[in-house]
């Protein structure tokens, strides 16, 4: 897991800023701060919760992993892809 | 998760607001497992994927319903059918069936409705191409011949001197109504005065006599004022060349250009709001055929022709397409490919067609692109429509597809698919097999010289 995604939510966490974020169980969110919504699929949504609860992506990563019995090398890949998403629609 | 689901990897995607959010319809609205009562599976089991499936019922309904709009508001009206908006034997002789004339523009069209069985009287000769054996044919048969310019009269003049004889024919005309912009490139100008030169030629030839007047305006008119005032500009023509001593004209053809529920691109609100109803056109149209001819005894009045083919079809046909393939594009959007493209709906050129699923799927909708299977980057049948995730062999119904699809779909890169027909007794049968490599190929001749070799050397 590399440093900067796990940089990336520390920061989002810090400032409360995934902690606001409002999110529906279909997947609807947002973001109070700047009015923006947005659709989250059903991954996306369990992906922020584990992320929010962890505070830690890899063990987000190792938890969904075994929740999908899909390789942790691939949920890896994912889950940094979107990270680094929210990094870009919440900073 | 408390079960093993299908991995999908997650995501988030903004909203955009760039799309009207009237009307927009709930994913469960969206849900349409039949057609016409006909279940989508059962037709796609017999005839295949894709499959442009028409409803007979509700083409009958459509054309009863809109004839009626203008013929409860003014004594005689013709309604002719379009060819050119779908021209498949059925849904031609379904109409003419309902009573509608034929509205041909080429020489193909026009024999086509002779081989439905068309009298020849009952036939609206439109177009800019009208090759002189075929003005033989049409004028011998009684066709009503609408003249685009001046060869094409002189043509037709030719014909009835050598004949011996007189052809009554029509003009169409061309002005600006306000409304619209105008069509120059049909017919005769009335401003520039060409629309009255046109007559005085007629009226000097001892071969021809001008019986009519024909004007079309345009294509999908969401203002039925600008069809008032076609009206009210082709009755002062009318009554402008009678005052000079010009025959009777016995006819006021208003074209055609009515709407269908379609969504065209660019206009932000959705059908259901942006297009008007029948009715209003109707009553514009009559009401101004009832001012300008108020004067006149009933029965000099012009029968009214109209040539809706848009507003009869449109939503009597359906597109069925299957998913063949999904992938995530980089830019974070869902992509679905389909089976079906704007080979087979050329009009997803110009519509963001009205796409339904035909049953409920699971998950979050997302915006998502609907690509065709063609190996293009024009092949896009939605840019942007909200859907759940789809998986392979999901079914979409994209509807109104019935205009203009039929006949500009291409024979290009794929077959063209099958259309069927689901009649009023809910039995369903093919109007047009799906095509073949031979039906592609038979028209192929291959020289002498190349008959042989397969390739492989």
């Amino acid at each position: 897991m590399s440093t900067g995604t796990q940089r990336v939510l520390g920061e989002l966490l810090a400032v409360g800023r995934l902690q606001a974020f409002a999110v529906s169980a279909k997947g609807f969110a947002f973001d109070p701060r700047t009015g923006q919504s947005f659709s989250i699929n059903e991954t996306g949504v369990r992906t922020l919760e584990l992320l929010v609860e962890t505070g830690d992506v890899a063990r987000a990563v190792e938890r969904l992993a075994a929740d999908c019995e899909v390789p942790a090398e691939v949920v890896e890949g994912a889950v940094t892809a979107f990270v680094h998403q929210l990094g870009r629609y919440l900073a | 998760m408390t079960a093993r689901r299908a991995w999908e990897p997650p995501f988030i995607q903004p909203h955009r607001h760039d799309v009207s959010p009237f009307g927009r319809r709930g994913v469960d609205d969206d849900i349409q497992g039949a057609i016409a009562g006909v279940d989508i599976e059962t037709l796609i089991d017999r005839w295949g994927s894709p499959l442009f499936v028409a409803s007979e019922g509700r083409l009958r309904e459509n054309v009863r319903r809109i004839r009626e709009a203008f013929a409860s508001r003014y004594p005689d009206v013709v309604h002719g059918w379009s060819y050119k908006t779908n021209y498949l034997g059925a849904i031609c002789r379904i109409l003419h069936q309902e009573g509608s004339w034929a509205e041909v523009v080429s020489a193909f069209e026009y024999e086509k409705a002779r081989a439905l069985g068309v009298p020849g009287p009952r036939i609206l000769f439109n177009g800019p191409h009208k090759p002189r054996a075929i003005l033989e044919r049409a004028s011998a048969e009684g066709a009503r011949l609408h003249v685009d310019h001046l060869d094409e009269l002189a043509t037709i003049e030719s014909i009835a001197r050598d004949r011996g004889t007189v052809i009554p024919v029509t003009l169409r005309l061309n002005f600006d109504t306000g409304h619209t912009e105008p069509w120059s490139r049909f017919g005769f100008n009335i401003e520039s005065g060409q629309a009255y030169e046109a007559a005085v030629r007629v009226k000097a030839s001892p071969h021809l006599v001008l019986t009519g007047l024909h004007s079309h305006i345009g294509t999908f008119i969401l203002e039925p004022r600008a069809y008032g005032e076609q009206v009210r500009r082709m009755a002062g023509f009318m009554a402008e060349l009678e005052g000079e001593g010009h025959d009777a004209i016995t006819s006021l053809d208003i074209g055609g250009g009515l709407p269908s529920r379609n969504a065209l691109q660019g206009i932000y609100l959705p059908p259901e709001q942006a297009v008007p109803s029948i009715d209003s056109y109707a009553v514009a149209v009559c009401g101004a055929l009832e001012r300008a001819f108020a004067d006149r005894p009933r029965e000099r009045w012009p029968t009214l022709i109209f040539e809706s083919g848009r507003a009869v079809v449109d939503d009597a046909v359906s597109l069925v397409a299957s998913v063949v393939g999904t992938k995530r594009l980089p830019d974070g959007r869902r992509a679905v490919v389909l089976d079906a493209g704007v080979n087979s709906m050329l009009t997803a050129l110009w519509y963001d067609h009205p796409v339904r699923l035909t049953r409920p799927v699971p998950g979050a909708p997302e915006e998502t692109v609907l690509y065709g299977p063609l190996c293009m980057n024009i092949d896009v049948m939605r840019r942007q429509v909200r859907l759940p995730p789809l998986a392979v062999g999901d079914r979409l119904v994209f509807n109104p597809a019935g205009a203009y699809n039929n006949t500009q779909w291409m024979q290009f890169i794929e077959y063209r698919p099958a259309v069927a027909l689901v009649g009023e007794d809910g039995g369903h049968s093919l109007i047009r097999a799906a095509e073949t490599l031979e039906d592609v190929c038979r028209p192929e001749r291959m020289p002498a010289h190349l008959q042989t070799g397969d390739g492989t050397r």
